[in-house]
């Protein structure tokens, strides 16, 4: 892993770290309902300053955090079309499939690829630790299946183009 | 898409099953079916399958294909394309004059030629292959004969190559060589952007000095100076304009039928990579969503596991618990066991038993207060 990027995870994973203390906190306009006041940004006592965390234009992350939910959008690089493609197919292959991960959101923040939303609900049924682990994990992972996937791409265009002159001769 | 396979899949089906139909009638005497079969491939190519009743070893295949080139060629078949057809097998293949109506080519296949042997497969996929042989013999006789004035006079005018409605290509020959050229035009995006990539990977391949016989190709976003003054509906594209140059070592003897066949499904293995490619990216994509949420469930199963360790210790703490409580309780635990054993009913009534195992058999009393029956 590179040196920057080991510096901007870093950075993402103690800033998670503080943000995420949440707690139960019912809706102060709604009676018995209970919900991420991080979306609905009705109450600002309740919201703390979002972070932005960025590597480099292309790469950045957003965290904002409120008493009983956090949501953390990443915005992933994309060097060229082809890993824009490659990238936009894969984040919608995973938002289409959120309820599988519980703490993705099914559409991400305007001006960012991905997002997720973690409640305090989350946060008890998991370990806090676990969860930044994921997604810093996640963070990287996606890198590097992008990158992956690039390379696979074009390797099969060589070898299909390597086949197709092949017949020529 | 076009069909990458020269045999045509739906009418080899069909003369198979006619053949084995006919073999079978020789050796059995059932009755023979009629059969009469409309086919289309590629919404232009059209082929009319006909078996009689009465001679079921004989069969009428029809065959109407567009022109590969309006104005250059004539509707009719040439006399080379008739040479080439009557040569995919010369016992079973009849040219029938004149063709069925709205046909160009009426075929008379003598079913009973057909050798009884594993060979028979081999002779009626090369029957199937009749639309490539015919197109195949078209663009040669292009590549042969047009152009022979305007190479005098130094201009060499583009031929379009219609051989699938939508992706015409352009021909253009020149004193060394042949260029083709292949404008690229996809629906999605995506489709384009995967294409690009290949090509850029087929430029780099085809320049490479290990693949110098190849013919050399290259790729541009804007049409190439050759195209000039064609129509703006062919020089609009999305995915830009492929072109190979074809010289003569590429079309002497065998190479000529490849160089050709290759030419014709250029566009259709494109669009045959970009499709399998997508598939490979999908394939992919969900083998690394199972990882993914396996990293999230791993969370879950070792909160869970540490879960249950703390309810075992609880376990082992109720236990040594019950070893620490006091004498006093056990005693009373041993007694009321005690009691229930006694109060166990027998079967067999012995008189006076009763007596006896209050008094005999009695279980140790660990209290100080006496039992008292109540009479």
């Amino acid at each position: 892993m590179g040196s920057t990027l080991r510096l901007y995870l870093t950075c993402i994973r103690n800033t998670l770290h503080a943000a995420m203390c949440l707690q139960n906190f019912p809706c102060q306009e709604v009676e018995r309902h209970n919900k991420p006041e991080v979306e609905l940004k009705s109450s600002p006592e309740l919201l703390l300053n979002p972070v932005v965390i960025c590597r480099n234009e292309a790469e950045k992350c957003l965290i904002e955090t409120s008493i009983n939910s956090l949501r953390i959008s990443l915005k992933v690089k994309q060097a060229d079309e082809l890993e824009n493609i490659l990238t936009k197919k894969f984040l919608r292959f995973l938002s289409m499939r959120a309820e599988a991960f519980q703490v993705l959101r099914r559409k991400p923040v305007q001006g960012y690829d991905i997002s997720f939303l973690i409640t305090n609900y989350h946060c008890e049924e998991m370990q806090k630790q676990k969860l930044i682990d994921f997604i810093v994990q996640f963070m990287e992972d996606i890198d590097k299946e992008i990158s992956e996937l690039k390379m696979s791409v074009n390797t099969r265009g060589r070898l299909v183009a390597t086949e197709f002159l092949k017949q020529f001769i | 898409m076009a069909c990458i396979d020269r045999a045509s899949p739906a009418l080899k089906q069909i003369l198979l099953k006619l053949y084995r139909d006919s073999s079978s009638l020789i050796y059995s005497a059932e009755k023979s079916i009629e059969i009469d079969h409309h086919l289309y491939e590629f919404g232009s190519v059209e082929y009319h399958i006909q078996s009689q009743a009465s001679n079921p070893l004989v069969a009428y295949l029809s065959l109407s294909i567009p022109p590969l080139c309006h104005g250059t060629l004539p509707n009719t078949l040439s006399s080379y394309t008739i040479e080439k057809i009557k040569g995919i097998c010369p016992n079973l293949v009849e040219i029938e004059e004149p063709a069925r109506e709205g046909f160009q080519l009426t075929l008379k296949l003598n079913l009973d030629h057909i050798p009884r042997n594993k060979d028979y497969v081999k002779v009626i996929e090369d029957i199937s292959t009749i639309q490539s042989v015919i197109l195949s013999s078209q663009l040669k006789e292009i590549l042969w004969n047009v152009n022979s004035d305007d190479a005098v006079q130094g201009m060499y005018k583009p031929i379009k190559v219609v051989y699938h409605p939508r992706e015409p290509f352009f021909v253009i020959r020149q004193p060394q060589k042949i260029i083709a050229i292949f404008p690229i035009r996809f629906k999605e995006k995506s489709d384009v952007i995967i294409a690009t990539a290949f090509f850029q990977e087929l430029v780099d391949v085809g320049n490479s000095d290990k693949w110098i016989k190849t013919p050399p190709c290259s790729w541009s976003a804007i049409p190439p100076p050759e195209l000039r003054g064609e129509a703006f509906e062919d020089l609009n594209t999305n995915g830009g304009f492929v072109s190979f140059e074809i010289s003569s070592r590429h079309v002497e003897g065998n190479r000529l039928d490849k160089t050709v066949w290759n030419l014709l499904n250029f566009n259709a293995n494109v669009r045959y990579h970009v499709k399998s490619t997508k598939g490979f990216i999908h394939r992919r994509m969900r083998k690394r969503l199972e990882n993914l949420v396996q990293v999230l469930h791993q969370t879950n199963s070792e909160e869970n596991e540490q879960t249950k360790q703390v309810k075992k210790h609880q376990g082992c703490r109720y236990t040594k618990k019950l070893v620490k409580s006091s004498k006093h309780t056990m005693k009373q635990r041993w007694r009321t066991l005690g009691r229930k054993i006694k109060r166990i009913p027998f079967r067999l009534k012995i008189h006076g038993f009763t007596r006896f195992r209050q008094r005999w058999l009695r279980f140790p009393k660990f209290s100080s207060t006496k039992y008292t029956k109540l009479e």
